[in-house]
């Protein structure tokens, strides 16, 4: 998959350039209208993830010029700015998703997937890993091939953890993924624990591995390593 | 009391004061003319006779049948001099007041001193001031009337940019960043409450820009940092960690989502207070609230929360969306937090009002004190304490009643819809 990060900020993008490198997408880094408007009449991306705020121009101004170009791209919105009109303005004009800044690395990973997928229409619904197969067209999934009942949460968790397998997902980190925004600091943790052990009991039921490793003080880990 | 009304309220008095005064002059004027002229021809007519008699005209044909009294008096007198004499006295016949004017007139003719008295009747006083106050009276009544029915009126026309100028102040909104541009108009004390109406919303509006970009700056700042913040927390997670330092970035991450979630809670209080949400679009709370229920009654079953939720359905309201959520949202999730092993929740919206009450410990400090910004009942609950501010101020905004009463060992908090 060949990315491109429209972000002003240097250290965040290379940040997010570090992330996807590691799962094998092609990143590249813009950190100008200009810069990126270059980019993208010259090259062909997959996903581009597009700060609101740059130097030299609106976000929402270069998301129209990407429309009006026929540019086929995914396109994930990253804003620091949670304003409602931003949103709603940034899906209207044409973004597939919107991100808020502070987000999780994992969490925009994720969501850079789920819009990959959707645009795709050639079938890579398909999400598997060893005898675990997630079908995220109809939310499906199997394990040895039997489906297995999922609480629509435990299905959001393991996807959430197929998506970024071998990465410490943090505990606030899978609660933000979960709840969203606002759950104002439930006890999350707790919860993020109880369904994660309804998860594991119910794919272990199913003869599937517990892939999924606590990381001590951290969070939790799909360890594809594991046997 | 309208503008109108005071108006005419002291035109009225102003009137009533100046009558007064008035009638009481014309009082004594009309009286004073009246004895005057009396006064007078009875004088006249008293020389006339001393000159009858100088000529020596016999009594009879002096007097003429008139009520005339001549009688010779003995003393000197000095001639030419006259005295007033008024009485009123009881007059059977009529079965009345009557009031009697006299003028004595002294002479000397031929040496022989004379006084000659006549007397008329003339109009009594009261019957003056009764006439007089009862004129004035109609005059009165006559002048308010007009007075009150003019001034209507008038006022209608002549406050005509004033009422509009009401209407757009009333119809203002610093959402839309309109300014107001009240007209120039022909009144001097209009156009001067014009005029400085339209500097106060130019300044508010560009006030209110400054601080909405500040706001917004400061958000975009802070979140920046805390987005590198994290990021980089994320990718240090990645690398060979010993125990100890895996807990200590733990406790770093910990750390950065409170300060991410105080942050944005603040910058939503923000704009909370800009009303960056009105809207006059009914949506529907009944569905809201279902969905809220539906969500947190997994979280409750995982405390092992009794939960109990009787939603009526078409209740319509005209709330901004994303207010309904975090309302509700906050609402609920403080019911799961203060609760206690083994407690209850119960919701219940209706057309009136929601009220969510749960079981819980009683509070630590007044339960009005916990609407205030970061005041928390508990300060070791993982909450940021924002929770109830936002809710009250999301209440203050649609105007919503909102009130907290710890009963019974129930927290119970209820709002009122307008």
């Amino acid at each position: 998959m060949k990315v491109l990060i429209i972000e002003d900020n240097e250290e965040l993008a290379s940040s997010i350039q570090r992330f996807l490198t590691r799962e094998g997408y092609i990143c590249e880094l813009s950190s100008t209208c200009q810069e990126a408007r270059e980019k993208l009449v010259l090259y062909d991306y997959d996903c581009i993830v597009l700060d609101i705020m740059l130097p030299d121009g609106n976000g929402l101004q270069l998301l129209k010029f990407i429309r009006e170009s026929r540019i086929q791209s995914s396109i994930l919105i990253s804003s620091a700015r949670n304003a409602l009109d931003d949103k709603i303005e940034g899906l209207e004009g044409g973004a597939d998703d919107y991100i808020t800044k502070p987000f999780h690395l994992a969490e925009m990973h994720a969501r850079l997937r789920a819009i990959y997928r959707r645009k795709k229409l050639n079938g890579d619904q398909l999400i598997s890993f060893n005898e675990i197969s997630l079908d995220t067209d109809k939310m499906e999934t199997q394990v040895n091939g039997s489906v297995l009942e999922l609480t629509r949460k435990e299905y959001d968790l393991l996807l959430y953890f197929m998506v970024n397998k071998n990465r410490v997902l943090s505990r606030q980190s899978i609660a933000n993924h979960l709840w969203g925004d606002y759950t104002d600091s439930l006890d999350n943790f707790d919860f993020v624990y109880q369904h994660l052990k309804n998860l594991r009991k119910k794919i272990a039921a199913a003869g599937g591995t517990d892939y999924i490793d606590t990381v001590y003080g951290l969070g939790y880990k799909f360890n594809t390593a594991k046997k | 009391m309208k503008l109108i009304n005071k108006f005419t309220l002291w035109y009225i008095s102003i009137t009533l004061f100046v009558m007064l005064i008035g009638g009481t002059i014309a009082y004594y004027r009309v009286k004073k003319e009246i004895d005057e002229g009396e006064i007078e021809r009875l004088k006249v007519l008293n020389g006339k006779t001393a000159e009858q008699i100088r000529l020596g005209v016999a009594t009879e044909l002096q007097t003429n049948g008139r009520p005339i009294e001549i009688v010779r008096i003995d003393s000197n007198v000095v001639s030419n001099t006259c005295e007033v004499v008024e009485n009123s006295f009881y007059n059977p016949n009529i079965n009345h007041k009557e009031c009697r004017l006299t003028v004595n007139s002294y002479y000397t003719i031929d040496g022989q001193s004379y006084r000659i008295s006549s007397y008329n009747y003339v109009t009594k006083t009261s019957q003056i001031l009764r006439g007089l106050i009862s004129s004035f009276l109609l005059i009165l009544l006559l002048l308010a009337v007009l007075i009150a029915i003019s001034a209507r009126l008038v006022s209608n026309r002549i406050l005509q940019p004033f009422h509009s100028a009401l209407q757009k102040i009333h119809q203002f909104s610093l959402k839309d960043r309109k300014p107001m541009n009240l007209p120039p108009v022909r009144t001097r004390e209009f156009n001067e409450l014009n005029g400085f109406v339209n500097k106060m919303t130019d300044k508010m509006l560009e006030d209110y820009t400054a601080l909405k970009e500040f706001s917004e700056n400061a958000s975009h700042e802070l979140q920046t940092p805390l987005a590198i913040m994290r990021t980089k927390l994320d990718l240090l997670t990645e690398t060979e960690l010993s125990d100890d330092q895996a807990q200590m970035i733990g406790s770093i991450q910990e750390g950065i989502d409170k300060l991410s979630r105080i942050n944005q809670s603040l910058i939503l209080l923000n704009k909370l207070e800009n009303h960056e949400f009105e809207t006059s679009v009914h949506i529907p709370f009944c569905r809201a609230t279902r969905e809220a229920a539906a969500t947190f009654s997994e979280l409750m079953d995982m405390h092992a929360l009794e939960f109990e939720s009787h939603v009526e359905g078409k209740v319509h309201l005209p709330v901004h969306p994303a207010l309904a959520d975090i309302l509700l949202n906050n609402l609920l999730s403080n019911a799961i937090r203060h609760n206690i092993p083994g407690g209850k929740v119960v919701l219940s919206l209706s057309r009136q009002g929601l009220t969510i009450k749960n079981t819980g410990e009683p509070p630590e400090v007044p339960t009005e004190q916990l609407f205030q910004r970061f005041k928390k009942g508990n300060q070791s609950s993982g909450s940021i304490g924002v929770g109830l501010a936002i809710v009250k101020q999301i209440c203050d905004l649609n105007s919503y009643r909102i009130s907290y009463v710890y009963k019974d060992s129930w927290h119970i908090m209820d709002i009122r819809f307008p």
